[in-house]
C-alpha cells in the first residue's frame, strides 16, 4: 500500500513537472520577422486602456506554433523603449505561453509596467516558436491613458434574447483585477414558486450609496438601497401606466425617473434581425425614494416615452419619444409589431426645478424621425457636455439592431452648441493620440465602424463614435465613467448573438478611441460563455449590500406600494 | 486506571440465515461469483441493447467538458458534481456498446460492494440480495423513461450510480482495512449447489424482467423513439420511416413528429404520412415543475429545421439552451442554423463549444468545413432539401398558430417550391383545415394528385362538385369513399374506439384518419392569429 503510494505521488509530481515545463519566460535570443501583426483573441490591438486596468491577457492564434512569448515594452514619444522614471519598476514584461497560445500575465508585474507607462504608449511583440525555429510577428501599440476608469463595473448576465429565464444574475466585476462578486442571482435551479427575472440595475451619480434592481415574476419588485439598508417597494396604481422599467437617479436628490412601459415582443421567421421588442405604450413616471410616492411626468397615449436620463446638475431631464404610428385598421398589438419599423423615436429634454419639483415644456433635442432614424438610451457625460445615445434605423431596443452605433451630441451649458463642437475630431494637446501598427492615426475605414466620425449634417451637434462603433453589429447600452473618459457599453460585435462589454476611451476632445474587450483572466472566457453581458455601469465603489442581504429582502420581504401623488 | 490490554478479535461477520447450519451437499456445486459475471452480461445487453438508443439520445441531451466556464452553471448546482460526472459516464454512449459495457461495469461493481460492505456471504441463500440495488437503479430509469434526460437531469441517473459505487467502495475499503490480516487470506472459494445457484440466477432474471417490462409497458414509444433519433443522426430517413411503421400502432406525438421527419427526406410524406395511429397517448412525462407534459418541447427544434422554419428552430433552440443549459443536441442545431443563415462568427463559436466536449471530431469536421463557405452549405444535400421550403417573405412567428411547424406551413401563402406546396397540402390534411387545403390545391389542377392528397380531396368531392370537375381521375376514389362511408357508419357513434378497430383496416387512408384518427385536431378550432409574446424581454 505504502509503495502503491508512493508510486502514485510520485506521478502526480510528474504530472505537474510536465504541466509547468515549456512556458518560456525570455524572449529568443535569435527569430525572423513577419510583416504581419500576429491574430490574436481578443483583438488589443491600437487601443487605449487606463492605466489601471487588469491584465490584458490573450490568445495568439497560430497553427503549429510549439509556444509563445509575448513582449510588453513601453516607448517614449519618439518610439524609443523607454524605462520607468524612478528607474525601479521594470519596463519590459514578458510573459510565455504553451502551444494553447493563452498569455496569461501576473496581476503585480502587470500593474508596475502600467503606473511607469501612463501616458505613454506600449509596444508590444509577439513570438512564436514554429517547427524551423523563432519568428516575431510586426509588434503593434497599446496606448495607456493618464486618467483611471472607475473600478467597478456592475452588469447582468443572461441568454440573448427571447422570452425565457432561467438562471441570472447580476454581477460586479473589479476591473482592476479578475475579482467578480456576485450582486444577486436568481434561484439555481427550477422551482415554480420562486422563479424570477432581475434587471435594470442603476446606480446615483457613479456611487453605491443609492443604487436599485427590479424583481420580475414572483418576488415582484423593485429592491431600492440606501447605504446598507435595502428594501423592496411596489409602483402600481390605477393611474400610472405600470410598474417602473428603465431608471435613472437624480444625482443628488433620492428621486427616480422611472419610464413605465407595456413591452411585447416578436420574431422575425426570416428578417436578418431576429427579434423586435416593441412598446404598445409607455410614459414617465418620478418616484421619490425617501416618501415612496410616485407620480406621472407624462402621461400621453399618442406619444411613447422612454429611457429618461439626468443631466448631472439634475435640472434637466432627457428622454426619447416617438409617436405612435398610423395603423390600419383598429389599435391591436399584431397591427402594432407589423409596422414595427415606423416606430421612430426622437431625443427630447425637459427641464426640471429641484425646488418645486416640476418640469418644464419638452425641447426637441434630436430629431431623428424626420432622417428615418431612432434614438434610445441617452447618457448624459459626467461634465454635461455630451449626450451619448444610441442611433438605430428604427425602435428603440437597439441591442438587437445591426444598425445600431453609438453617437454623441455635443451640448454647452443649457444645450448650445459649444465652441468645441467646431473642432470636434481635433485631438486636443496632451490628449493621447490613436496610432495604428503602420503609425498611420485611425479613420472610420482602419476601425470598421459604420460612419465617419465627423459631425452629421442631418444631425445638428452630433456625430457617430466612429472609431469605438463595429460595423453591422448592434453598440448599444452604454454608461460613462465618473471622470467622463471611458465608456462601458454591450456590443454585439463578436459573434452577432451573445453581447460583451467593451470599453472605450473618449478623450477630451470628445473623440471616442478603439473599443476593446473587458479583460478576462482566462482570455477563451468569451468564445465560451453562453450568457450576454447586459446593462454595464461603471461606479467608483463596490455595492454595500450584501448578497445575502439582497436574497432576504427579495424572498423573504413583502414589497411596499408607493403612494401615487 | 490501568486499562486491560487484550488481543483483537476478527470484526464478526454476519452469516445471514441457515446457511451457517449447513454445508453444501458433495454434488455438483459452482462459484457463486459466476452469477456476478451472469449479471454482467445482462446489465450489459440491458445497457447497450435493450436502453441502447435511449442512452444514446440522453447523451445528445447532455453536455460535458473539462471546462470551468462552460460548466459553472452546473457545477454551482446542488449535486453538480455529481450531475457532472453521471454526464461524463454518458459521454461513452458514444458508442453504446462501449457505453453499456461501462454502465454494466458500475452494476456490477455496485453489486458485489453491496454484498461486500452488508457482509453477504457467497455461500448465503441471502447472498443474491446483493444485486438488489442495481436492479432497483435499472427500475428506477426505466421507470423515468423520457424523463431520464428530457426536462429532468440528463446526468443524474448515471451520477447517482457512480455515487452508490463510490459511497460503497469507501465503506468496503473501511471495512477491508480493519479487517485482519488473517480474515482477509483465510476466506476460501466458496461453492454452493448448481440447483441453488440456477434459482438464484432465475430471480436474476426476473430482476431484469422488471425494468424491461417497465420500458415496454409504461413507456412504450420510448425505444422506438431513440432508434429513430439515432436514425436521424445518421441521417437514415427510411429507416426512420420503418421504424415508426414498424410500430405503428403506437400512438405518440414525438413519434409522429419524427415520422413526419423522415417522410419529408425520403420523399414519401404525401403518401405514407397517415400510416401510422395519430391519436397520441399520454407520454407519463413531467414537466421541472412536476407538472404533466406532453412533450411537444421534445421534437419542436427538429420539426422547425425540417420543415424550412430556421428562425423558429433557433428561437426554440435558444430557449431550450437558456431552460436546459447547453446540449450537444442544442449547440449541433445552433451550429446548423447559424450556417444556414451565413452567420460565421456564431457557427465558429458553437463549434468551439461543442469541441470542448469529447467525441464530436466528425460533426465538427463536417460543418466547420463550411465556415465562410457559402457554396458548401448549399452544397450540403440535407441543406438543401430543407432551403426548398424555407419561408419566401418575412414574417413573425406570433402571427400563427403553435406549433409554428403546423401553424406557419398550413397557411403559407407563398413557397419557393413544389416541396413546399406539399409540406403546405399535407399539414392542412393533417390539420383537417380542408377550405385551406382546397385553395392551395390550386395549382395541381391538371397533374396527378399523390395518393393522399386525392384522398383528401375525395373527402371534398361531396360538398363541392367543383372538386370531380377540376380532378376528373378522382371519379375512382369517389366510389371507394362512398364504400368506406358505408362500412364504417356504424362506428360514427363511438370514434375513439372505433379508431382504434379499423386502424388495419384503413391504414393510411386519409378518409380514414379525417373521421377516427387526430380526434383532437378535429375539436381544435383553427385560431391563426397569437398574440405578441409578452413574457419577459431578456
Amino acid at each position: 500500500m505504502k509503495r502503491f503510494l508512493y508510486r502514485l505521488a510520485l506521478a502526480a509530481v510528474a504530472l505537474c513537472v510536465a504541466a509547468c515545463k515549456g512556458l518560456p519566460t525570455s524572449v529568443p535570443a535569435t527569430f525572423s520577422e513577419l510583416t504581419d501583426t500576429a491574430e490574436i483573441y481578443p483583438d488589443y490591438r491600437d487601443i487605449t486602456i487606463p492605466p489601471n486596468i487588469a491584465p490584458l491577457n490573450f490568445m495568439v492564434y497560430d497553427a503549429g506554433a510549439k509556444a509563445f512569448v509575448v513582449e510588453w515594452t513601453f516607448v517614449d514619444k519618439a518610439g524609443r523603449k523607454g524605462a520607468s522614471e524612478d528607474h525601479a519598476t521594470p519596463a519590459t514584461l514578458v510573459c510565455g505561453a504553451a502551444d494553447d497560445g493563452k498569455i496569461e500575465m501576473d496581476t503585480t508585474a502587470w500593474r508596475n509596467l502600467l503606473t511607469s507607462a501612463r501616458g505613454k504608449a506600449l509596444r508590444v511583440c509577439v513570438y512564436a516558436e514554429r517547427p524551423n525555429g523563432w519568428v516575431r510577428f510586426a509588434p503593434f501599440s497599446v496606448q495607456v491613458a493618464e486618467e483611471e476608469i472607475d473600478a467597478y463595473l456592475s452588469y447582468r448576465l443572461i441568454e440573448p434574447g427571447y422570452e425565457l429565464y432561467r438562471q441570472i444574475g447580476l454581477y460586479q466585476r473589479n476591473v482592476t483585477n479578475f475579482d467578480e462578486a456576485v450582486i444577486y442571482e436568481n434561484n439555481r435551479s427550477f422551482d415554480n414558486d420562486n422563479n424570477h427575472c432581475v434587471n435594470c440595475h442603476n446606480y446615483q451619480a457613479y456611487g453605491t450609496d443609492r443604487m436599485l434592481f427590479h424583481v420580475r415574476a414572483s418576488h415582484g419588485g423593485t429592491i431600492v438601497t440606501h447605504g446598507s439598508e435595502a428594501h423592496k417597494i411596489a409602483i402600481r396604481h390605477d393611474s400610472i401606466l405600470g410598474a417602473g422599467v428603465y431608471p435613472s437617479w437624480h444625482p443628488t436628490l433620492p428621486l427616480v425617473a422611472f419610464s413605465t412601459n407595456k413591452t411585447g415582443q416578436v420574431f422575425h421567421m426570416l428578417h436578418p434581425e431576429k427579434i423586435e421588442v416593441l412598446d404598445e405604450a409607455s410614459d414617465l413616471l418620478l418616484y421619490d425614494a425617501e416618501a415612496n410616492t410616485v407620480s406621472n411626468v407624462i402621461r400621453t397615449t399618442d406619444a411613447l416615452e422612454t429611457f429618461p436620463c439626468w443631466t448631472p446638475d439634475g435640472r434637466r431631464l432627457y428622454y426619447c419619444s416617438a409617436d405612435m404610428p398610423a395603423l390600419p385598421g383598429e389599435y391591436s398589438p399584431e397591427q402594432l409589431a407589423i409596422r414595427y419599423d415606423s416606430l421612430l423615436y426622437n431625443l427630447y429634454s425637459m427641464s426640471f426645478d429641484p425646488a418645486t419639483r416640476t418640469f418644464g415644456e419638452p425641447r426637441l433635442e434630436v430629431d431623428a424621425a424626420s432622417q428615418h432614424k431612432s434614438v434610445s438610451v441617452p447618457r448624459v457625460s459626467p461634465d454635461g457636455r455630451y449626450v451619448l445615445f444610441t442611433l438605430g434605423d428604427y425602435g428603440q431596443f437597439h441591442i438587437w439592431h445591426k444598425s445600431a452605433d453609438l453617437w454623441v451630441k455635443e451640448v454647452h451649458g443649457d444645450g448650445e452648441l459649444s465652441a468645441e463642437a467646431v473642432t470636434a475630431g481635433l485631438p486636443e494637446s496632451g490628449a493621447v493620440q490613436v496610432a495604428t501598427t503602420d503609425n498611420r492615426t485611425a479613420s472610420p475605414a482602419d476601425t470598421g465602424t459604420n460612419s465617419a466620425a465627423l459631425p452629421s449634417p442631418q444631425f445638428p451637434q452630433c456625430r457617430p463614435l466612429a472609431e469605438a462603433n463595429a460595423v453591422n453589429q448592434p453598440d448599444s447600452y452604454h454608461s460613462w465613467s465618473s471622470n467622463g473618459r471611458w465608456i462601458a457599453f454591450a456590443s454585439r460585435r463578436d459573434d452577432g448573438s451573445f453581447s460583451r462589454a467593451y470599453i472605450s476611451y473618449f478623450d477630451r476632445s470628445g473623440r471616442a478611441h478603439r473599443a476593446f474587450l473587458l479583460p478576462q483572466r482566462d482570455p477563451e472566457y468569451n468564445l465560451l460563455l453562453l450568457k450576454s453581458f447586459n446593462v454595464p455601469e461603471m461606479t467608483r465603489t463596490p455595492v454595500q449590500v450584501s448578497r445575502e442581504q439582497f436574497e432576504h429582502v427579495v424572498l423573504h420581504t413583502e414589497a411596499e406600494v408607493a403612494k401615487y401623488k | 486506571m490501568k486499562s486491560k490490554k487484550t488481543k483483537r478479535q476478527p470484526l464478526p461477520s454476519f452469516k445471514g440465515g441457515a446457511d451457517v447450519l449447513k454445508t453444501e451437499s458433495p454434488g455438483r456445486t459452482v462459484n457463486p461469483h459466476w452469477g456476478l459475471l451472469f449479471f454482467f452480461l445482462m446489465a450489459w445487453l440491458w445497457g447497450a441493447w435493450w436502453m441502447g438508443d435511449v442512452f444514446c439520445i440522453a447523451r445528445e441531451w447532455s453536455f460535458v467538458a473539462a471546462d470551468a466556464t462552460l460548466m459553472h452553471w452546473l457545477w454551482q448546482q446542488s449535486f453538480g458534481l455529481v450531475w457532472i460526472i453521471g454526464r461524463a459516464v454518458l459521454t461513452l454512449y458514444r458508442w453504446p456498446l462501449v457505453g453499456g459495457l461501462v454502465l454494466a461495469l458500475l452494476l456490477t461493481a455496485a453489486s458485489w460492494l453491496v454484498g461486500y460492505c452488508l457482509r453477504l456471504r457467497p455461500t448465503s441463500r441471502w447472498h443474491w440480495l446483493q444485486y438488489l440495488p442495481a436492479a432497483a437503479w435499472m427500475t428506477w430509469v426505466s421507470w423515468k423513461g423520457l424523463n431520464l434526460y428530457y426536462l429532468n437531469e440528463p446526468g443524474e441517473a448515471t451520477g447517482v450510480l457512480v455515487l452508490g459505487v463510490l459511497v460503497c467502495a469507501i465503506d468496503a475499503f473501511i471495512i477491508w482495512t480493519f479487517k485482519s490480516r488473517q480474515n482477509r487470506s483465510a476466506e476460501a472459494a466458496p461453492v454452493v449447489s448448481w440447483f441453488r445457484f440456477a434459482i438464484g440466477l432465475t430471480l436474476l432474471a426476473v430482476c431484469f424482467l422488471l425494468p424491461v417490462s417497465i420500458t415496454q409497458w409504461r413507456h412504450p414509444y420510448l425505444r422506438p423513439l431513440t432508434r429513430m433519433q439515432v436514425q436521424m443522426l445518421q441521417e437514415d430517413w427510411n429507416g426512420m420511416a420503418a421504424t415508426a411503421q414498424a410500430h405503428g400502432h403506437l400512438s405518440y406525438r414525438p413519434l409522429a413528429a419524427y415520422y413526419a421527419i423522415a417522410l419529408v427526406h425520403n420523399g414519401h410524406l404525401t403518401d405514407q404520412l397517415f400510416d401510422i395511429r395519430l391519436d397520441y397517448d399520454s407520454l407519463y412525462v413531467h414537466s421541472w415543475d412536476e407538472g404533466q407534459d406532453n412533450g411537444t418541447n421534445y421534437y419542436l427544434i427538429d420539426c422547425n429545421y425540417h420543415a424550412g422554419l430556421f428562425r423558429p428552430a433557433a428561437h426554440k433552440a435558444m430557449e431550450a439552451l437558456t431552460m436546459n443549459g447547453p446540449s450537444v443536441y442544442v449547440l449541433k442545431h445552433l451550429i446548423r442554423l447559424a450556417l444556414l443563415d451565413y452567420d460565421w462568427d456564431l457557427a465558429r463559436k458553437y463549434l468551439f463549444i461543442l469541441g470542448k466536449t469529447p467525441f464530436e471530431g466528425d460533426f465538427i469536421r463536417r460543418y466547420g468545413a463550411m465556415l465562410d463557405n457559402a457554396d458548401a452549405v448549399e452544397a450540403d444535400p440535407v441543406f438543401a432539401a430543407l432551403r426548398k421550403t424555407e419561408p419566401v417573405a418575412d414574417s413573425f412567428e406570433g402571427m400563427y398558430q403553435e406549433p409554428a411547424f403546423l401553424g406557419y406551413t398550413c397557411v403559407l401563402t407563398a413557397g419557393r417550391s413544389q416541396e413546399a406546396l406539399m409540406q403546405s397540402l399535407m399539414a392542412c390534411l393533417y390539420s383537417k383545415r380542408m377550405p385551406d387545403f382546397l385553395m392551395r390545391c390550386e395549382p395541381l389542377v391538371g397533374s396527378v394528385p399523390p395518393r393522399t392528397i386525392a384522398e383528401g380531396l375525395t373527402t371534398q368531392a361531396g360538398k363541392n362538385p367543383e372538386v370531380l370537375k377540376v380532378f376528373p381521375q378522382l371519379q375512382m376514389n369517389v366510389q371507394y369513399y362512398r364504400g368506406f362511408l358505408q362500412t364504417v357508419k356504424p362506428y360514427m357513434n363511438d370514434r375513439a374506439r372505433a379508431g382504434i378497430e379499423l386502424f388495419d383496416q384503413y391504414r393510411g387512408y386519409y378518409p380514414y384518419y379525417y373521421f377516427f384518427g387526430n380526434l383532437k385536431a378535429t375539436r381544435k378550432k383553427a385560431d391563426t392569429v397569437k398574440a405578441s409574446s409578452n413574457a419577459g424581454v431578456n
